[in-house]
């Protein structure tokens, strides 16, 4: 099976803390995986080397066959790899559409993108002339996951698509992402809630102190007695969870 | 729609200017409008870089003086064509930008602020040492009027309208750059730059590029500013002009061109506001002038309370969202 992206035995970090440890992991193209594990287990600065953000120490990132270790952001992008940062990193001060615009920054004619993001998040379409840093929480993040989407990505880099927004709205962007699975995006997925990652991803790693400690099918990872005491709540949270299984 | 009439009001405003030097006779008049122009393209430039990209610089009046003595000396010692030596001038400045950008990027904010601020004063100290180059505190004298060929433009009406044509030439190719791509990647930068850097902005080469583009601008306003005034000294190039084309482009408003246009042009009109209106008693005029670094420092705080973006008008389509552009 050919993989979108390849991450092999990556070690990042800052300074002299190293804080991605000999990770390796696959993404197929039209397959979302996610990436568990508690604050400061390494996922964050996980996504920021593989997208260039901070040089990997050692190890290869690979997009389809090429080999893009350390090659720079912009660089990447044009690889075709998106990232909807952390905190979202929107340009406040400008509108919805020149957001989206230079998301397709790296490409040229960007009509076609702009119509498909536009019908994923039929809210934005009301909004373009609107500055982006007067939309809510959920809207902003459909325009940074819009924003990312412009680019034409192969992979795309999701870290914490679900903070601070309420349950419904989160709802609704995760419903995206089975759609984005239909568009043939290989998608890695960052979130705290794991509990609703594992629900709409194929596939799951588990990372602790900077190493991946676990790696599975979603269904496995959420029935898998340490991954629910660790990550997905408590054990009140297990029969809830079991219930989901069942059903 | 507003936006349009905006830009048509400055376009008109700018040609009308060409027609000035028919109305207005007075030279001093003439001379502080030319300066006015002068200005006018320093503070695109600074506006550029500072409203539309963020990266503030207390330097460039520095830039200014570069392009001034590079000019001047050009056409003096090596005897160069006066178009080839202004070019060459806005080159080197452009260059000198180049070499405090590169080094500047690990700077943002406040401590940009202070390496070009540093770098103002070195070059201020420069100017004054390199006796050689730029004959000290005593200035440099006698520098050649413009010229094509054997035509000399001498004539402070003359010299005006080149000004006011240059700055408008200015004017229009920045205009391009803020509404096309290049533009959007220095606001993009601007408003967040790992969000520029996620959406494959090259942040690095972006900042790079407008810290060279605004410096050549002010070198090419100071090469102009030479031959126009025939003589240049230090005092032209010090910190004052660099606090005063900053105060311009805050008071004009962020992600504007027309506000720091009309900023600074009030700004420099300040100071020579006694001989600007005959009708004023000497006193008033000369206590207005003592007093226009304050009056600039209050009016800059007074906006800054009132509006933090500045006082260019915010487009209420934005505001409020009504709609696609």
């Amino acid at each position: 099976m050919s993989e979108a992206l390849v991450v092999d035995g990556l070690s990042a970090g800052y300074g002299r803390v190293e804080v991605v440890r000999e990770v390796s992991l696959r993404v197929a193209p039209g397959e979302v995986v996610a990436l568990l594990g508690s604050n400061g287990a390494g996922k964050s600065t996980l996504l920021k080397a593989i997208c260039g953000l901070v040089a990997p120490w050692a190890g290869t990132v690979s997009i389809g066959h090429e080999d893009v270790t350390g090659r720079p952001p912009e660089h990447l992008v044009r690889r075709g790899v998106a990232l909807v940062p952390e905190g979202r990193m929107l340009f406040g001060a400008l509108t919805v559409s020149d957001n989206l615009a230079l998301g397709a920054y790296a490409h040229r004619d960007p009509t076609q993108v702009r119509e498909r993001v536009l019908s994923l998040f039929p809210v934005l379409a009301s909004r373009l002339g609107q500055r982006a840093s007067t939309l809510s929480g959920g809207e902003q993040q459909m325009l940074a996951i819009g924003r990312a989407l412009m680019s034409r990505p192969q992979v795309m880099l999701l870290d914490e698509p679900s903070l601070g927004l309420a349950p419904r709205v989160v709802a609704d962007i995760f419903d995206v992402l089975d759609e984005l699975r239909a568009d043939g995006i290989a998608v890695l997925l960052v979130e705290q809630d794991a509990n609703l990652a594992l629900k709409h991803a194929d596939r799951g790693y588990v990372m602790r102190g900077g190493r991946i400690v676990m790696e599975g099918s979603a269904r496995d990872l959420r029935s898998n007695d340490d991954v629910r005491l660790a990550y997905l709540g408590s054990w009140h949270r297990k029969e809830r969870s079991d219930a989901d299984l069942e059903s | 729609m507003r936006r349009r009439l905006n830009e048509a009001i400055v376009f008109v405003a700018g040609v009308a200017m060409l027609a000035v030097p028919a109305v207005v006779t007075d030279r001093y008049v003439l001379k502080v409008l030319t300066f006015v122009g002068l200005n006018t393209i320093v503070v695109i430039g600074l506006a550029l870089l500072f409203g539309y990209a963020g990266q503030v610089s207390l330097g460039h009046a520095a830039f200014f003086g570069i392009g001034a003595y590079t000019s001047a000396r050009l056409v003096m010692s090596f005897g160069l064509p006066w178009v080839l030596s202004v070019v060459g001038a806005a080159v080197v400045a452009a260059l000198a930008g180049w070499a405090v950008a590169v080094p500047g990027l690990r700077l943002r904010g406040h401590y940009l602020a202070m390496a070009t601020l540093g770098f103002n004063e070195i070059m201020s100290v420069a100017f004054v040492e390199a006796r050689p180059v730029t004959g000290g505190n005593d200035g440099l004298g006698g520098v050649p009027f413009p010229s094509f060929g054997s035509f000399e433009l001498k004539t402070p009406s003359a010299l005006f309208v080149l000004v006011w044509a240059v700055a408008l030439l200015v004017w229009l190719a920045a205009r391009n750059i803020v509404r096309s791509r290049p533009g959007r990647a220095m606001r993009a930068l601007h408003c967040t730059e790992p969000g520029a850097l996620a959406s494959g902005v090259d942040v690095a080469a972006v900042k790079v590029r407008v810290f060279a583009l605004s410096a050549g601008l002010a070198g090419l306003a100071g090469a102009l500013f030479a031959h126009s005034v025939g003589f240049i000294s230090p005092s032209s190039f010090g910190l004052d002009l660099s606090v005063l084309l900053v105060a311009a482009v805050v008071l004009g408003g962020r992600e504007s061109l027309s506000g720091p246009i009309v900023a600074m042009a009030v700004l420099t009109l300040l100071q020579y506001l006694g001989a600007l209106l005959p009708g004023l008693p000497r006193q008033a005029a000369e206590a207005i002038q003592d007093w226009v670094p304050d009056i600039v420092g209050a009016t800059l705080i007074a906006v800054l309370i009132a509006r933090a973006r500045g006082g260019a008008p915010v487009r209420a389509k934005e505001a409020l969202g009504r709609g696609a552009r």
